[in-house]
């Protein structure tokens, strides 16, 4: 426990409190000054007086490296994420931003610190592995689609990735949902623009069109359900939402339900639930592999964010029977959706698509897992196994999305390292890795069965805990009941119980594309044209390294990181 | 006394068994074939080390533990180290009389399978991949912490996998995956079973080991005391509907690992694309996983279910049996023939296991172990023959007594132990199951007609390798015919290495049918000895008991 300290912007204790982003904001500053340092000359008006003043001209050797944007964004990134980690050991204090008239904007606290963690991380990989993504020698007579990248254009997508990231780490501290909103919108433009990056290729513009005009109307159905929602309550902060909702009777719940629902759309598409996810597979195949892989864990988890915030804090499970409004309704999205995108998976043949529908099941799943919150009565819940169990299913949420940072964002990092020597939209680009270059292939395989959730890898143990989650709601207190002499049958179990045996089943059926890739890389010859060896560069190959290693250990020895996505997922309710 | 001798057991191989695979990962190709020998040497050394171990254990060299007289939830060599606290998952290991016997025939079958296919291709990555599967197979049999068990039982798919994916037959692209899904889904299943029943555990209840998240214990000797305490109330543990479901979604997992007619299709596929060594593993230890979780969780825990779905269980045991040896008549591959003989004979382990009898389990038990033995010398058997000839097909040549005696010689023996010769290890197993059954049937007043498929069997599963024999060793007199996908060149036989790993299984078939009672005993005292806590209390006065 600790107090919660409030401050006011650029007030005392401001810097400390807003270190992350901080650092992120002066790492934007240098992204667009850095790359723009040469010989520039200043002509004093009226003289012939020519002062050196350092932008523009000629730009200086180190200046003009290609490289340099991607470094100063890696260390921009792994800086924030670092100092996050440093605030968490440290003993993280609650620090709230308030505004003039005391209403809190920002919260700093484990929840939003710990999607911090998550944002920072899968940007700072992706940055970080994106820097063999270019020509070291400038674009030569061939231009390919990999090569596009020259040294300008480099600081452009960097400083996106930069900006992508302040957008999300707003998303997690706002405690007003007109602040979320701006921070998701910083943060899906940064990420429309990235996704039509390759300009040049047909398919890259194509898909960042398709993704700029679903998420657009996605996001204008958010503000409009918002806009809806201040009329109803007066305010759009959290906490006057949540007692507004509490406290409106039924028979008026129409328009803030519709409200709710409206807003839910916007972070639905973010999360990739159906039926909201026809834009992802276009945008992943079509954006390069790093930034798909960006879409596919810091994007997800950042609408997550709002889900959680909308269900579970403004239209809280109730404190008469215990169970949310929505809850029959998430239930069937959530069905629908892990079922949708596992079947959708099975059909296609591209990677990068079946990545992402792999990521629509794995959304589904996440909200099975918010669905069973729904299911108690989370007030209520402070004392007894009830709470516990509530705080159980976020913890496995939060920490699901915590190591999809590890195994998805290293999938799409080796297809990145393919991607470079030409198009990967097929599955047999990735045949006879194994002989290419045998390490990527275990590493391809590790991250494909840790998505399936094999053990003992850290996809098994997140998906693990989101069907223990469910399961504990389900179950509820019948084992204690049982011990005075309770009798039951399976149908007295929550009916969420049926949620974790689809989930099951749905894992059996996602081995099906997740093992078919294993075959390709083991059993299939090169494609032709591929059979030499993979182009270098150490530092994916170092992202990638560090993905497996980090999906290992966490499904070893997870004890430490399960512990701090508890904290987190406590804090999100309780005065921590 | 040492009792974390376990930890070794497991971590040494798996561990050994990943550091040879990162080094050989780096080499290059000509190297690699360089690393060939010293590797093979050196995963043969570690499972002689493995075996050195486990048969210290038996002979009580690292302490005094008595396996015979063992009780049941009594464990010797238990150890127990924090794993995942926040979750109440330990690293606890134990082993009783059930799985001794498999904790010891998994490191005899490892130096046996290297030896085997001592010249298997690619040999620098087959030995440590052969090696994990044994390291993982003992975490499987050690682990008294279901999130153990479940992690190894998910593991041992991995290594079987890339065994038949990259050193399997022709068609080995189909047959790993569908050996790969089709488990792992029957395994999902019975995870969700193992969760539901964690969450039933009643958290006022102060338990051992429980999670500092979750209040439930993922300890297996714990629930199982919890089960005991119960059931012997006359109470159902968790109830009589929860009892039952849970007991149908954990048996689900294992009659398909078993393998049971109608879940035993992936079994022939994978065993007759599955490289030699794969299938001597797979048929030797994996497909016992079955039968030993179906002990060591849902009979342990759930007897009124058990009793509740014996008739099921019969039938399910007698259909294996019988349909394995019917289609066993008429297969023309020899691997498959071998293959469906498994499905049958893992159909006398379930009918040993529903007749709810100590001597049904006990001969239960032997089968596991002594069909841990003989099936892997037909594998071994098969798997020569393949080499040697290029071919599978049963009539394919004729006069193998004449041109290769030493295949012909194994290949008689084997097949003897496996039809059930008396004094071989086999015939003990089928006798006792016999005896229990006939006894069950009597003091139960079933109808004589259970027998007739049983008895049946006898005579089919002699009928089907007699005549295989007949058409592969025997037939043609001296008119000698090789196979035609030897394309006239010599015929060859056996191969110093596979003479040896021959001779070694043919004397432990021997020793184990003449001297059954070094197994036998302790399996019996356990098995009389869970009968009497468990199943006595909750039947009173149920005929039967020997």
């Amino acid at each position: 426990m600790s107090n919660l300290t409030e401050i006011e912007p650029f007030g005392k204790g401001f810097v400390e409190a807003m270190g992350p982003e901080l650092i992120l904001f002066a790492g934007m500053l240098l992204l667009i000054i850095v790359p723009n340092l040469g010989q520039g000359t200043f002509r004093v008006p009226g003289t012939q007086l020519r002062l050196q003043w350092l932008l523009g001209g000629k730009r200086f050797e180190l200046t003009s490296d290609p490289r340099l944007p991607a470094w100063l964004a890696t260390l921009t990134l792994g800086g924030a994420f670092f100092n996050v980690l440093y605030t968490f050991s440290q003993g993280l204090d609650r620090v709230a931003i308030v505004s003039e008239s005391g209403k809190q904007l920002l919260l700093i606290n484990g929840f939003s610190r710990i999607f911090e963690l998550i944002f920072f991380g899968a940007l700072a990989l992706a940055a970080f592995s994106s820097m063999n993504r270019l020509p070291v020698n400038g674009v030569g007579s061939k231009v390919s689609e990999t090569e596009l990248f020259n040294n300008r254009r480099q600081a452009d997508f960097y400083i996106l990735m930069v900006t992508c990231a302040l957008g999300m780490s707003v998303v997690a501290l706002a405690q007003d949902l007109f602040v979320l909103f701006i921070g998701l919108e910083l943060a899906s433009f940064s990420t429309y623009v990235l996704v039509a990056f390759l300009k040049e290729s047909k398919v890259g513009v194509e898909s960042g069109m398709k993704y700029f005009i679903v998420g657009s109307v996605a996001s204008g159905v958010g503000l409009y359900g918002l806009s809806m929602l201040y009329l109803w309550a007066g305010s759009l902060q959290f906490d006057v939402l949540a007692t507004a909702f509490a406290t409106t009777s039924s028979t008026e719940m129409a328009l803030p339900l519709i409200g709710i629902g409206f807003v839910l759309v916007g972070f639905g598409f973010k999360v990739s639930a159906a039926p909201f996810h026809f834009a992802a597979p276009d945008a992943y195949a079509g954006a390069t592999s790093p930034v798909a892989g960006v879409l596919a864990t810091a994007s997800k988890a950042m609408g997550m964010i709002g889900l959680v915030r909308m269900l579970l804090i403004v239209a809280a499970p109730e404190t008469g029977d215990g169970s949310a409004i929505w809850l029959a309704c998430l239930g069937v999205l959530a069905a629908v959706t892990m079922t949708w995108g596992n079947l959708a998976a099975l059909g296609s043949d591209n990677p990068k698509r079946m990545l992402a529908y792999s990521s629509v099941a794995h959304a589904g799943y996440m909200l099975a897992a918010l669905t069973a919150v729904g299911a108690w009565n989370w007030d209520a819940a402070v004392s007894g196994d009830a709470g516990a169990a509530a705080v159980a299913v976020l913890t496995a949420v939060i920490f699901h999305l915590l190591v999809l940072v590890a195994f998805k964002l290293g999938a799409f990092l080796v297809l990145s390292i393919l991607e470079s020597e030409g198009d990967v939209s097929r599955l047999s680009s990735l045949g006879g890795l194994a002989k290419r270059e045998p390490l990527l292939a275990v590493s391809m395989f590790i991250f494909m069965i840790s998505l399936a959730g094999v053990p003992p890898m850290a996809g098994f143990l997140s998906k693990l805990l989101v069907i223990m989650g469910i399961v504990r709601v389900a179950v509820g207190d019948m084992g204690a009941e049982l011990a005075d002499g309770g009798i039951y049958a399976l149908g007295d179990m929550h009916w969420v119980w049926w949620l974790a045996l689809l989930m099951v089943l749905n894992s059996a059926i996602s081995m099906f594309y997740y093992l078919r890739v294993g075959v390709v890389m083991f059993f299939d010859e090169p494609e032709e044209g591929r059979e030499g060896p993979l182009p270098t560069g150490w530092q994916v190959r170092a992202a990638i390294f560090a993905c497996v290693l980090t999906t290992l250990f966490i499904g070893v020895a997870g004890d430490a990181v399960l512990r701090l996505c508890e904290m987190a997922a406590q804090s999100l309710n309780y005065d921590w | 006394m040492q009792d974390w001798i376990s930890l070794p057991l497991v971590g040494f191989p798996l561990i050994s068994s990943l550091l040879l695979l990162a080094f050989v990962s780096k080499a290059s190709e000509s190297m690699r074939n360089k690393l060939s020998d010293p590797i093979r040497m050196a995963c043969l050394v570690f499972s002689l080390v493995l075996l050195g171990i486990t048969t210290g254990m038996f002979f009580q060299y690292f302490g005094d533990v008595s396996w015979e007289g063992i009780g049941f939830n009594q464990y010797e060599y238990s150890h127990r180290y924090t794993w995942i606290e926040s979750l109440g998952i330990h690293w606890t290991v134990g082993l009783d009389a059930l799985s001794f016997p498999m904790v010891w025939l998994t490191t005899f079958l490892l130096p046996v399978t290297i030896i085997a296919t001592w010249n298997e291709k690619n040999g620098a990555t087959y030995f440590p991949i052969v090696l994990a599967m044994g390291g993982a197979l003992i975490g499987v049999f050690v682990a008294l912490d279901l999130f153990m068990f479940y992690v190894f039982w998910e593991l041992t798919l991995i290594p079987m996998f890339f065994l038949i994916l990259m050193w399997g037959g022709a068609d080995r692209k189909y047959a790993s995956q569908k050996f790969f899904i089709y488990t792992f889904t029957a395994s999902v299943v019975m995870l969700l079973g193992l969760i539901t029943l964690y969450f039933f555990q009643d958290p006022g209840n102060p338990l051992d080991y429980a999670g500092s998240m979750t209040g439930r214990s993922f300890d297996i000797p714990t629930i199982t005391q919890h089960a005991l305490a119960e059931n012997s109330n006359g109470n159902w543990y968790l109830g009589a509907n929860i009892q039952k479901v849970l007991f149908a979604m954990l048996m689900l997992g294992f009659l398909v690992k078993l393998p049971a007619v109608p879940f035993h299709t992936w079994l022939p596929d994978a065993h007759v694309q599955a490289p030699t060594g794969g299938s001597m593993l797979l048929a030797g230890v994996m497909l016992k996983m079955g039968a030993y979780g179906m002990f060591r969780l849902p009979i342990s825990l759930f007897p009124h279910a058990l009793e509740y779905f014996q008739l099921a269980l019969m039938i399910i045991g007698m259909v294996s049996l019988v349909w394995g040896a019917i289609v066993c008549l008429g297969q023309t591959n020899l691997k498959k023939m071998v293959a469906y003989s498994s499905v049958s004979h893992m159909g006398v382990i379930l009918i040993g296991i529903a007749t709810m009898q100590p001597m049904g389990w006990a001969a239960a038990l032997f089968m596991m172990f002594a069909h841990g033995i003989i099936s892997p010398m037909l594998f071994a058997v098969c798997g020569a023959f393949k080499h040697h000839y290029h071919s599978m097909e049963i009539g394919a040549m004729r006069g193998m007594a004449k041109h290769s005696p030493w295949i012909a010689t194994s290949m008689m023996f084997a097949w003897m132990a496996s039809l059930g010769l008396p004094l071989l290890a086999g015939f003990v197993a089928e006798l006792m199951m016999f005896i229990a059954l006939w006894y069950f049937i009597d003091a139960n007043g079933w109808s004589v007609f259970w027998m007739v498929g049983p008895a049946l069997v006898l005579a089919v599963t002699a009928a089907y390798y007699l005549w295989s024999m007949q058409r592969t060793i025997f037939e043609g007199g001296d008119e000698t015919q090789p196979p035609a996908s030897l394309h006239g060149e010599p015929v060859p036989d056996l191969a110093s290495p596979e003479k040896l790993a021959m001779l070694i299984l043919a004397a432990f078939t021997i020793l184990f049918g003449v001297m059954p009672w070094i197994g036998l005993d302790m399996m019996h005292d356990w098995t009389k000895q869970i009968f009497d806590g468990l199943i006595l209390p909750i039947l009173g006065d149920f005929n039967g008991g020997i």
